[in-house]
C-alpha cells in the first residue's frame, strides 16, 4: 500500500545559486500514512510551512520528489494540478483569502475550480458548511460582514469542500482564545473521525498536537530533527527544548516529579491523564 | 497612598454601525467602573469579542465613551489637545507588529513619538537608544523592521512607547501573533517595563500564563467586568473562568482536579504541593 | 526568501559619496543631469563621462553592479543610435546601399546620444546606490520644504512616501500568501487568455484590498497614538549638516559646469 504522501531526499533553497543561498529544507524524508493525523512542530523558520507547500506542488523541490498516493506529482503537468485537490492546504490566517461576494460563492471556489458539476459542488458546499457549523442564512451573506472566528471557520469550510485525501492545516487556532481553540480541535478531530482523510497540522502549541496526533514530525534547522509517537518524541523534552519547543507544562510537572524521586510514569500529555495518575497515588497514600 | 493613574467611572461604548440591520447596536462595554493604580501591572483577560481591545482603546482616548468618563491622571479626552496630552501619559502597542511601525529603519521608528513631541534631536538620540538597549534591540537599530521576527517587531513597537517616555504602557494583545520564543521575549520585556522601569502596564490577552505574571487580573465578559483580583484569587476559581470562556495553566487544573489547592500558578508551586503529599525528595 | 527583499538599489559602502549629505547628493545629481544636456562637444561630453567614471570609481559600488543598472536601457540604447545613424545625414559618406546611408554626422551623432545617457544613467543610479530610500526622501522633504510657501504640504507627500517605502515589502509578502492560498484552492493563474487571466486575479485583488484597508485603519490608530498630528511641531531626530565635503563636492560640479561651457565654447557643436 502506498503512503498518502512520500518525500524522497527533498531539497529546497532560497535565493538558489547567488552567495545568500540557505537550504529551507533538506534532505527530507518522510512517510505519511493514509488515515492518520501527523503533527509537524517546530519554531519560526524551521521549514516547516516551506515543507507543507511541498505536498500539493505550490513550491517545486530543487531536489528530490514528492509522491502523493505513490505518484510523484511533479511527473506532469496534469498530475500537479490533480495534486492541489488531493492535498488541501489551509494557511494561517485563512480568514484572508475571503473574497467572493457571498459565503457560498467562496466555499464554491475551490470545487468550482475542480470543474465539477453544478449539483455536486451544492451538495459538497453545504456539507462543508454545516460541517464547520456555518449557519444556513449565512450562506448568502458577505463573508466581511462575520465575526472573526466565523470567517476562520468559512475560510476551512473552503478547503474541506474540495474533500481532499490529505488536509493540512497551519497553525489553525492561531489568534483564537481558549473556547475558539478548543473549538477548532474538536472539529478538526470530527473531521478525521467522519471522513478518515489523512489530517497534517503544523502547530507550536505542543499541547495541542499532543492530543491529537499519532505521529509527530519535530523540523530544525531545515531538517527532520526527530519523527516519531508523540511518546517517543515528547520524552526528548531537553533536545526539544533546546529546538526552542516547549514540553506541555504537565509532562513538565511529571518529569520533575520523577526528578524528586517519585516514581510517576513519563508519558503523560494531557491534564486528565495526569489527574487520573495522580489522584490514584493519593488515594492510595492516604488509604494506607 | 497610591496614585491612580487611569480611571473610569460607569464608562460604557457603543460603536457606531452605519447599517440599519441591527436595530439596537449592542453596547461593547457596559457600566465599566475601573481603577488602575501608578506602577502596577495590570492583565485585562477575555475571550474573542468580550471588549478587552475596546477597553484598551478607551485608555489612550483613542475612542471617546458613550457614557461616563475616563480619566487619565485626572485629565479628561474632550477636546483634541487634551487627547494628545493623554496620550503623552498613556502608550499603546498593538497586536499587529507589521502595522504599527512607520519607519523602514529601526532606530527611525522608535524616534518617530519623540519627533511627534518635539523633542530636542540630541536628546531624541538618546531616548532612543536607551529604549532600544531596555527592549535589547540594540544592535538591530540600522536594520529594516520587515527583516525582524514578530517578536523583535514587537519590541521595537515598545521601544516606541519608552522612547516617548510615558508613565502608562497599554499592550492589546500583543502576542496573539507571535510564536511561543516571541511570545516568552515579549513578556519578559513587558516585566522589565514594570519592575524595573516603574511604568503601569495593562496588558489585554487571552493567554492565561501571561495574566498569571500580573499585580492584578480584570476578567472581561459581554462587555462588563466581571472578575477583579489577584491572579491567585482569579485563578481558584476554575469553573468561573471557565463559564466565560477561559482556561486556567495546566498546574493550577491539575491541583484543582486533584482537590489539593486552589489557585496555583506556577509548575514550582505544583510540584512542591504534589512532592510534599507524595513524600518526594527536595 | 521573499521578505528578504531590498527595496531600492541601496548599496551599503562607507565610500565619501555614501557619507555625503543626501541633499547636496539630490542637488547635484540634477545639476549634473542638467549639464550632461548643456555639453555640445564631445570634449565637453568628455569631461563628463569622466566625471561619471570617477565619481563610480570613489563611490567603491562594484563596476558590475553599475553596469547592471545599465541593462535595462540597453534596448533604448541600440535604437536610438539606429535612429540617429540612419536619419542624421551630413558630412562624409561611409557607407551606402540603395537609399540607406551611413554619414560622418550620423555616427557622430549616435556616439554622442549613446555616452549621453550611459553618463546620465551612471551618474543617477550611483544617487540611488549611495543613498537609502529613506535618506532620500528625507532629503527630498527638506529640499522641498521652501514650497510650503506655495501651501504644497511637502510633509505630508514625505510622510506618504516613507510610508509606501515601508509598506511595499508587507505588501509583497501579503500578495505570496495570498497567491498561494488561491493556487491551493485550485486558482489557475497561469493559462488561459487575457480576459481569463484578468478575472483569475479577482480572488488575489479583493483580499488584498482589504487587507489594505486594514492595515491603513489600523496604522492611523498607531500614529495617532505616537502622538503624530502632522508636520507642525515634528523636530527630527537626524540633522542633516552640510561639512567639508559637501561643500568640496559642489565645488567639483561647480568646476565640472565651468569645464563644460569653456569646452562647449573652443570647441565645435556636434549637434
Amino acid at each position: 500500500m502506498s503512503y498518502a504522501i512520500e518525500t524522497v531526499g527533498l531539497n529546497h533553497y532560497y535565493s538558489k545559486g547567488t552567495v545568500q543561498q540557505v537550504a529551507a529544507i533538506q534532505d527530507i524524508n518522510i512517510q505519511i500514512e493514509k488515515g492518520s493525523l501527523v503533527g509537524i512542530i517546530g519554531h519560526t523558520g524551521s521549514g516547516k510551512s516551506t515543507l507543507i507547500s511541498h505536498f500539493n506542488g505550490l513550491l517545486k523541490p530543487d531536489s528530490g520528489k514528492v509522491l502523493v498516493d505513490g505518484v510523484d506529482i511533479w511527473q506532469d503537468k496534469e498530475t500537479l494540478r490533480n495534486s492541489r485537490f488531493k492535498v488541501g492546504l489551509c494557511f494561517q490566517y485563512p480568514e484572508y483569502q475571503l473574497f467572493e461576494e457571498t459565503v457560498y460563492k467562496d466555499i464554491a471556489f475551490g470545487p468550482k475550480n475542480m470543474k465539477l458539476s453544478e449539483d455536486e459542488i451544492k451538495s459538497r458546499v453545504l456539507r462543508a458548511a454545516a460541517f464547520v457549523g456555518v449557519k444556513p442564512e449565512h450562506l448568502e451573506k458577505s463573508p466581511f460582514d462575520l465575526s472573526g472566528g466565523e470567517k476562520r471557520r468559512v475560510a476551512i469550510a473552503g478547503v474541506m469542500s474540495m474533500e481532499p485525501e490529505v488536509l493540512i492545516f497551519d497553525e489553525p487556532a492561531a489568534g483564537l482564545d481558549p473556547r475558539g481553540r478548543k473549538s477548532l480541535i474538536g472539529m478538526i478531530t470530527e473531521y478525521r473521525k467522519q471522513t478518515g482523510s489523512t489530517v497534517i497540522i503544523v502547530s507550536h502549541s505542543m499541547e495541542d498536537i499532543a492530543c491529537m496526533a499519532d505521529k509527530v514530525i519535530v523540523m530544525n534547522n531545515a531538517r527532520v530533527a526527530m519523527q516519531g509517537s508523540v511518546d517517543e518524541v515528547y520524552s526528548r523534552g531537553e533536545e526539544l527544548r533546546s529546538m526552542g519547543l516547549n514540553i506541555p507544562e504537565i509532562t513538565e510537572i511529571f518529569a520533575r516529579l520523577r526528578a524528586r524521586g517519585i516514581d510517576v510514569p513519563a508519558s503523560v500529555y494531557t491534564v486528565e491523564q495526569g489527574a487520573a495518575i495522580l489522584g490514584s497515588l493519593i488515594n492510595g497514600r492516604s488509604g494506607k | 497612598m497610591s496614585e491612580k493613574i487611569i480611571e473610569f467611572e460607569n464608562v460604557s461604548f457603543v460603536y457606531d454601525t452605519d447599517e440599519e440591520e441591527q436595530a439596537e447596536p449592542k453596547p461593547a462595554l457596559t457600566d465599566i467602573n475601573l481603577e488602575i493604580e501608578k506602577g502596577e501591572f495590570v492583565a485585562v483577560l477575555g475571550h474573542n469579542g468580550s471588549g478587552k481591545s475596546t477597553l484598551a482603546k478607551l485608555c489612550n482616548a483613542i475612542f471617546e465613551p458613550t457614557s461616563g468618563k475616563v480619566t487619565v491622571k485626572g485629565i479628561v479626552a474632550d477636546s483634541e489637545e487634551k487627547a494628545d496630552e493623554i496620550r503623552r501619559i498613556v502608550g499603546m502597542v498593538f497586536q499587529n507588529p507589521d502595522n504599527q511601525i512607520v519607519a523602514t529603519i529601526v532606530e527611525d521608528d522608535v524616534a518617530f513619538g519623540p519627533e511627534n513631541l518635539g523633542v530636542e534631536p540630541k536628546e531624541i538620540r538618546r531616548r532612543v537608544d536607551e529604549a532600544l538597549k531596555s527592549v535589547n534591540m540594540y544592535e538591530f537599530r540600522h536594520r529594516e523592521p520587515h527583516k525582524l521576527s514578530g517578536g523583535q517587531k514587537q519590541r521595537v513597537a515598545i521601544a516606541g512607547v519608552i522612547a516617548m517616555q510615558t508613565e502608562c504602557i497599554v499592550l492589546d494583545e500583543p502576542t496573539a501573533m507571535l510564536d511561543p520564543m516571541g511570545r516568552a521575549e515579549v513578556m519578559q520585556t513587558v516585566k522589565r517595563l514594570n519592575k524595573e522601569m516603574g511604568i503601569t502596564v495593562v496588558l489585554v490577552t487571552h493567554f492565561m500564563d501571561e495574566a498569571v505574571q500580573a499585580d492584578r487580573v480584570i476578567v472581561m465578559d459581554s462587555g462588563r467586568i466581571v472578575m477583579n483580583g489577584k491572579p491567585r484569587e482569579i485563578f481558584s476559581r476554575v469553573d468561573a473562568l471557565r463559564s466565560h470562556g477561559l482556561d486556567v495553566p495546566q498546574s493550577t487544573e491539575l491541583c484543582h482536579r486533584l482537590g489539593i489547592k486552589e489557585g496555583v500558578l506556577s509548575v514550582d508551586e505544583c510540584v512542591d504541593e504534589l512532592a510534599r503529599l507524595l513524600g518526594g525528595a527536595r | 526568501m521573499i521578505r528578504d527583499i531590498t527595496i531600492g538599489q541601496y548599496y551599503p559602502g562607507k565610500s565619501v559619496l555614501h557619507r555625503l549629505d543626501p541633499r547636496v547628493k539630490l542637488i547635484t545629481t540634477f545639476w549634473l543631469i542638467i549639464v550632461i544636456f548643456l555639453c555640445k562637444s564631445f570634449f565637453s561630453l568628455g569631461l563628463i563621462a569622466l566625471t561619471a567614471v570617477i565619481t563610480a570609481a570613489i563611490s567603491r559600488v562594484p563596476p558590475k553592479m553599475i553596469l547592471k543598472s545599465l541593462k535595462p536601457i540597453v534596448i533604448i540604447l541600440i535604437f536610438t543610435a539606429v535612429l540617429n545613424v540612419f536619419y542624421v545625414q551630413g558630412g562624409e559618406t561611409y557607407f551606402q546601399w540603395w537609399k540607406i546611408a551611413v554619414t560622418e554626422k550620423g555616427v557622430n551623432t549616435a556616439v554622442f546620444t549613446m555616452v549621453r545617457i550611459i553618463s546620465l544613467v551612471i551618474i543617477s543610479s550611483l544617487l540611488t546606490y549611495t543613498t537609502t530610500p529613506t535618506m532620500l526622501t528625507d532629503a527630498l522633504e527638506r529640499v522641498l520644504s521652501p514650497l510650503k510657501v506655495f501651501k504644497i504640504k511637502v510633509h505630508t507627500l514625505a510622510m506618504m512616501m516613507t510610508l509606501a517605502l515601508r509598506f511595499i515589502p508587507t505588501l509583497i509578502e501579503e500578495i505570496d500568501r495570498i497567491m498561494n492560498a488561491q493556487k491551493a484552492r485550485g486558482a489557475d493563474l497561469e493559462s488561459g487568455g487575457i480576459i481569463q487571466r484578468a478575472k483569475a486575479l479577482v480572488p488575489i485583488f479583493v483580499p488584498l484590498m482589504v487587507s489594505s484597508f486594514r492595515r491603513a485603519y489600523e496604522l492611523a490608530f498607531a500614529m495617532t497614538c505616537r502622538c503624530y498630528t502632522g508636520g507642525e511641531g515634528r523636530t527630527r531626530m537626524k540633522q542633516m549638516k552640510l561639512c567639508l565635503r559637501d561643500f568640496a563636492a559642489i565645488f567639483f560640479c561647480a568646476a565640472v559646469t565651468a569645464g563644460v561651457i569653456v569646452l562647449n565654447f573652443y570647441f565645435d557643436a556636434v549637434i
